[in-house]
C-alpha cells in the first residue's frame, strides 16, 4: 500500500521510495483523471532519478513529466518522451491498482501495465 | 586573451518562484529578484540570472529544451573584450550591448557575451585542516565544524559543462578563437578548457553526443571546502532536493563534488578544492569509466548514533 488515491491531485505526481534507500523507486502521476505509474529513471541515461525536488516530477503546469537531470519531457499517458535527449523513447511503467479501500496499491513483479480508474 | 571564467549564466525557466527558492537554498544571494526573476550572487559577484521561459529579453536557446540561453565570460579588462570582438567579427554578427558588454554565439549555437569581469576581490580564508607537523593549521580554539545555523556561501561561479553536437569543432572555437588550453581529457569524450585568464582546472568542460542531446550537463559553483560542500549538500538533501552523484572527488582536477537535479534541465553542483594549473602543465588523457572518474564516492546518509533501538547490523545496515 502507497497511499490514499486521493492524495494525488491531478496534475500532480508523488514519489515512493519502496526500498527505503533514500530516493524514490517509483513515482505514480494523476493526467485526465487516471493515475499512472512508472520506475523513477530516465531511458537517457541509467540510474538517473528524475525529480528536482521531493515528489517535483512534473513542469509547472501539470502536464508533462521531466526528468529534471537533462530536462527530457515526457507525457504522462503513455511515458513516451517527447522532447529532449531521449525522444521516442519510453519511461519504465509500473502496476498500480487503488484497492476496494481506496489506497493505492502497486505490484512490483508483474510485467503488464495496468492504468486504474477510480 | 585574458578571459578571467564565467561571470554569469542566464536560464529561461518554466516556474519563476521554484527556481528562485531552489538557487537561494542552494545558498545563493537573491540580488533584484521579482516575481519575474532575477539575479542570485556568490560572494565574489559572479551569477546566476533567470526570468520565465517566454520572457522576450531572453536571447533564444540553442536546441529545444536547453534552458541556458546565454553563457556570460569575464574579462581581465576592455582590451580584451575589443581584441574578442575583432576576432569573432571575422566570420559571425558580434552584437555591442548598451552595458559595453558584447554577444556572440559559438560554434555550438551557444550564446555567450564577454564583459569586464564583476568579480569582486575579496580575502576569506578557506577551510584549514589542523594536521601535525603543518605550518598552517587553525587558530587555538577555534572550530572545525560548521554551526547548524552557520550560513554557507558559494564563493564564485566555476565550471559549465556543454553537451555539444561535434566536440572537435567546440573545442577549436574555445582553443583557437578564445585562447582556451586543454588540462585534461576523457578520451572520445571532450576536453577540460580553461581560459587564459584563469589558473582553475577547467571553467568549461566539453562533452560530444548526439544533436538532440545539446544543452547543458551540469554547472556549479566553488565553495570553500569539503565541509562546506558536505554540510551544504546535507543541508540541500534535507530541504528535499534530489541528489544524482555524489558525493565523492574527482581525479581530473580533484575537486569534490555532489550532483543535484534542477529546474534548469541539468544539474547543479557543488564543488570545493580544484587543482590550479599553468601553462606548464601536461594534459592528461584517460578513458571515460567509473575508475577515472571519481578517486572516492560516497552516498548521503541519515544521522545515527550507536544506543537501545538500531538495527541489528547497525550503521551499515
Amino acid at each position: 500500500m502507497l497511499c490514499p488515491a486521493t492524495a494525488i491531485a491531478e496534475g500532480r505526481a508523488k514519489g515512493f521510495d519502496l526500498a527505503e534507500e533514500g530516493q524514490d523507486t517509483i513515482f505514480v502521476v494523476r493526467s485526465g483523471g487516471r493515475l499512472h505509474g512508472f520506475a523513477n529513471a530516465c531511458p537517457h541515461m541509467a540510474g538517473a532519478p528524475m525529480a528536482w525536488r521531493r515528489d517535483a516530477y512534473l513542469n509547472s503546469a501539470g502536464t508533462r513529466i521531466v526528468c529534471h537531470a537533462h530536462g527530457a519531457e515526457f507525457l504522462p499517458e503513455t511515458g513516451e518522451c517527447v522532447l529532449g535527449p531521449c525522444v521516442g523513447q519510453h519511461l519504465t511503467p509500473v502496476d498500480i491498482e487503488v484497492v476496494p479501500d481506496g489506497m493505492l496499491a502497486v505490484w512490483l513483479n508483474q510485467q503488464k501495465k495496468q492504468i486504474v480508474e477510480e | 586573451m585574458k578571459i578571467v571564467g564565467l561571470d554569469n549564466l542566464i536560464f529561461g525557466v518554466d516556474n519563476v518562484a521554484d527556481s528562485a527558492r531552489f538557487l537561494a537554498d542552494y545558498g545563493l544571494t537573491p540580488v533584484d529578484v521579482t516575481d519575474r526573476g532575477g539575479r542570485f550572487e556568490a560572494i565574489d559577484g559572479t551569477s546566476v540570472e533567470i526570468a520565465h521561459q517566454s520572457d522576450t529579453r531572453l536571447p533564444a536557446a540553442p536546441a529545444p529544451g536547453c534552458r541556458l540561453r546565454k553563457t556570460v565570460m569575464g574579462t581581465a579588462d576592455a582590451a580584451t573584450i575589443d581584441a574578442i570582438a575583432a576576432e569573432l567579427s571575422r566570420d559571425r554578427e558580434v552584437k555591442r550591448l548598451p552595458d559595453g558588454s558584447i554577444e556572440s554565439v559559438d560554434d555550438s549555437g551557444f550564446v555567450i557575451g564577454f564583459q569586464v569581469t564583476v568579480r569582486r576581490p575579496f580575502s576569506l580564508a578557506g577551510e584549514i585542516s589542523n594536521a601535525p607537523g603543518s605550518p598552517i593549521m587553525r587558530p587555538v580554539n577555534s572550530l572545525g565544524i560548521i554551526g547548524p545555523d552557520a550560513p554557507i556561501r558559494p564563493r564564485s561561479l566555476s565550471h559549465l559543462v556543454y553537451f555539444v553536437p561535434d566536440a572537435i569543432k567546440a573545442e577549436a572555437f574555445y582553443v583557437n578563437r578564445l585562447g582556451f588550453r586543454c588540462t585534461d581529457r576523457f578520451a572520445g569524450v571532450g576536453p577540460f578548457l580553461q581560459p587564459g585568464g584563469s589558473l582553475d582546472h577547467h571553467t568549461h568542460f566539453l562533452i560530444g553526443a548526439p544533436p538532440q542531446v545539446q544543452g547543458v550537463e551540469h554547472f556549479t559553483f566553488h565553495f570553500g571546502g569539503p565541509n562546506e560542500l558536505l554540510a551544504n549538500g546535507y543541508r540541500f538533501t534535507q530541504k528535499g532536493y534530489q541528489a544524482f552523484w555524489g558525493p565523492g572527488r574527482h581525479i581530473l582536477g580533484s575537486n569534490w563534488f555532489w550532483y543535484f537535479n534542477s529546474p534548469f534541465a541539468c544539474h547543479i553542483e557543488m564543488d570545493a578544492d580544484m587543482d590550479l594549473h599553468d601553462a606548464t602543465w601536461a594534459p592528461r588523457e584517460v578513458a571515460l569509466g567509473a575508475d577515472n572518474s571519481q578517486t572516492f564516492l560516497f552516498k548521503m546518509r541519515e544521522k545515527w548514533a550507536p544506543g537501545p533501538g538500531i538495527h541489528t547490523n547497525g550503521d551499515y545496515a
